[in-house]
């Protein structure tokens, strides 16, 4: 080996290097969100406005928590939790009855995160006991809740002139009040899951069961309180989706299921468990919900609206494949 | 051994006459039993009552409307007050679900049927169904060749909302808005065509010079939730328009816009006249929905009841009326102000009073304050 080789080797490991593999998706995803920000602002330059920001960023802030929930129980290897609807609706409920009964916000807060984690601890209680398929489960639970749901009530919403109505049209800083929590909440659960032990606990079941109980990790614990807390971040969400969403059936919240799946497949958290980052949704979530507000600016009607976001949900579950086989997050 | 045989004699002589006596006993209980059997085969002929006429409904059973369920209550109370037996089932709004309730139907033996199927494209195996058991059928609202109509016409609902719509329109904007909305709810077909077609014609007939491009649309499922993120995207597409008028297929959708321009913080001018009432009563009322159009919808069984199923239950069936053009029987539709719509009872208030009038009474004669 020729010394100007050696040293070229030697000067080529001091040089920083971009970890690709580290940075490609959310460098993948940024792009594809500015890109589309870029199309549809030249085609049509009063995209980039206040109003735009509104749309999109109300429509981020529900899907953005429910999508915490969802890739909790993703990334511990749960893998899909498809109760959140049935969730959604009954915490919405709980916060509607109560706010009809004058109670404040806080309250109102508290009541729908613990009637979220009710329904979690259920969910929790059969997969966990019963040793079942998580997928199968909840399937099963969000058809008997919404069964349970269209006998007990047809519409309800909370009082106009409210707090809570006003808390779904205030403003904070130029973007909607609803939308900073959400911020917040995935931003303090990317740090909690990185830092802390038992979201360390939790990535890691989903990653590799076998390894993961070998260093002594209970499961069967960790599969528990994961679904709780998921259900508690639905119950949370109620508070933003009935503030904003007016009135509610038992079916309201079917739909959002889709593209909260998305959100958590395009940020990278895999499906089979054990990969993502929680601040990925941020981009994710905002790409996502940045695609309908952009179709109707380029004139695109409702149909051609379904068929877009169902191709990117096909797109996004093919690039969860390939990260899996690469091992890449 | 004499006394044997003698004891054998009269053995058989008594063996003799235990034969004899039952088959004597066997004719007469025969002929007893006979008698009584036809006795009482005659007596339970003329004691069976006649077979009650029964009727069978299948509400719509989408969770979206309140009105849906309270279509059967109302049904049911009737046919009680009727004397008939009644089965309900729920379509689920699915039209598999529908096609099997017109199979359960045919199995229960009812002699009419009364639906409302939101999901239309079931209703011609329904017909096939129910037609080869010669069992008449009931339809609301959405026709059905083959089906008695019994509903609203749509088309003049749409109309008599636009008009409202238009006159605030000419009398606030001088029949000059920045945009007109309409949200629609493309499922339901035409009836969604005619309703939301109907309020653009209605406002046409006010506002005859609103330029093509202010006339917008968007797919609000007719559910306030669902039109809620659409909602948004269209105004933010429409950045200028302030004075918004709104038309759609049912207050539910349209509340969806009013919302969503709460949120872009531009309702300052938003005007919508909404279809169906669901959300002009009680205390809860958005101020932005000017008025809507009452159909009164969870009480039509009156109409398919005194026009239909009673003549029909009495052995004269009317002639098959199935178009909402020329129907059965058709319901009036109110519409009313916001203001006015105050002095009109929630649901289960005008289902309580409907139930207490004298039937054939309608909720059109006891709550329109505003008869067309």
């Amino acid at each position: 080996m020729s010394l100007n080789g050696t040293m070229e080797g030697v000067a080529a490991a001091g040089r920083p290097r971009l970890d690709w593999g580290r940075w490609s998706a959310p460098i993948v995803v940024a792009g594809a969100w500015l890109a589309l920000i870029a199309a549809t602002s030249i085609y049509r330059h009063d995209f980039l406005s206040h109003q735009t920001l509104l749309a999109v960023t109300f429509t981020m802030s529900v899907v953005g928590v429910l999508a915490i929930g969802q890739g909790l129980v993703a990334i511990s290897g749960g893998f899909l939790d498809l109760s959140q609807p049935s969730n959604l609706i009954l915490s919405s409920l709980v916060v509607i009855r109560l706010s009809e009964a004058g109670m404040p916000l806080p309250v109102l807060f508290v009541a729908g995160i613990l009637t979220g984690m009710a329904w979690g601890l259920v969910n929790a209680a059969i997969i966990v006991f019963g040793k079942l398929n998580p997928v199968i489960v909840t399937l099963s639970t969000n058809f008997i809740g919404i069964a349970a749901l269209y006998l007990i009530f047809q519409l309800a919403q909370v009082p106009n002139n409210s707090d809570i109505y006003y808390f779904g049209r205030a403003s904070f800083l130029g973007l909607p009040a609803i939308w900073w929590p959400m911020l917040a909440l995935i931003l303090i659960v990317g740090v909690f899951m990185q830092r802390t032990r038992f979201g360390r606990r939790a990535t890691a079941g989903g990653g590799n069961r076998f390894a993961a109980q070998v260093r002594g990790i209970s499961l069967r614990k960790t599969r528990f309180a994961v679904f709780t807390i998921a259900g508690g971040f639905v119950g949370f969400t109620s508070i933003l989706f009935v503030s904003a969403a007016g009135p509610i059936e038992a079916r309201s919240a079917d739909l959002l299921l889709l593209n909260v799946i998305a959100a958590v497949i395009v940020g990278g958290i895999a499906l089979s468990g054990g990969r993502g980052h929680f601040w990925m949704l941020i981009l994710s979530v905002g790409l996502l919900s940045t695609v309908p507000t952009s179709l109707v600016f380029f004139g695109l009607d409702s149909d051609s609206q379904a068929i877009f976001q169902g191709l990117i949900l096909v797109v996004a579950v093919a690039l969860d494949g390939y990260r899996s086989k690469k091992g890449t997050p | 051994m004499h006394n044997n045989s003698g004891g054998t004699n009269q053995t058989k002589k008594n063996d003799l006459r235990e034969v004899r006596m039952p088959r004597l006993s066997t004719r007469a209980i025969s002929a007893v039993a006979t008698f009584a059997m036809l006795l009482v085969v005659g007596l339970s002929f003329a004691a069976t009552p006649a077979k009650a006429f029964k009727l069978g409904m299948a509400v719509g059973g989408n969770t979206c409307c309140e009105w849906m369920k309270s279509q059967g209550d109302v049904a049911r109370a009737l046919a009680e007050k009727m004397g008939w037996d009644y089965i309900e089932l729920s379509n689920n709004n699915d039209p598999a679900i529908a096609v099997k309730n017109a199979q359960i139907f045919v199995q229960e033996g009812v002699d009419a049927v009364i639906q409302f199927n939101g999901q239309s494209g079931a209703n011609a195996a329904i017909v096939q169904i129910l037609g080869a058991a010669k069992i008449p059928i009931v339809t609301y609202d959405i026709a059905e060749p083959g089906m008695y109509f019994v509903g609203i016409d749509n088309l003049a609902a749409g109309i008599a909302g636009g008009e409202s719509l238009g006159k605030i329109m000419k009398e606030k904007w001088d029949c000059n808005p920045d945009l007109v909305v309409s949200a629609e709810g493309s499922g339901a077909g035409l009836v969604n065509e005619w309703r939301t077609g109907g309020a653009r014609t209605g406002i046409k007939n006010i506002c005859p010079d609103i330029p093509a491009e202010k006339w917008v649309s968007f797919e609000s499922n007719g559910s306030a939730a669902v039109a809620l993120a659409p909602g948004r995207d269209l105004l933010a597409a429409h950045p200028d328009a302030v004075k918004i008028a709104v038309v759609g297929i049912n207050d539910g959708g349209e509340l969806g816009l009013i919302n969503a321009a709460e949120q872009l913080g531009r309702a300052d001018e938003v005007i919508a006249w909404g279809q169906d009432g669901a959300f002009i009563t009680g205390d809860n009322v958005n101020p932005h929905l000017a008025g809507s159009v009452f159909y009164f919808l969870e009480g039509y069984a009156v109409y398919a009841i005194r026009d239909v199923i009673l003549p029909i239950s009495q052995g004269n069936p009317p002639p098959m009326k199935d178009g909402a053009g020329d129907p059965a029987s058709r319901v009036e539709p109110c519409p009313v102000t916001a203001e006015q719509a105050k002095s009109v009872p929630d649901m289960p208030e005008r289902v309580k009073q409907l139930l207490a009038a004298p039937f054939p009474t309608t909720e059109y004669d006891l709550f329109c304050p505003n008869k067309m």
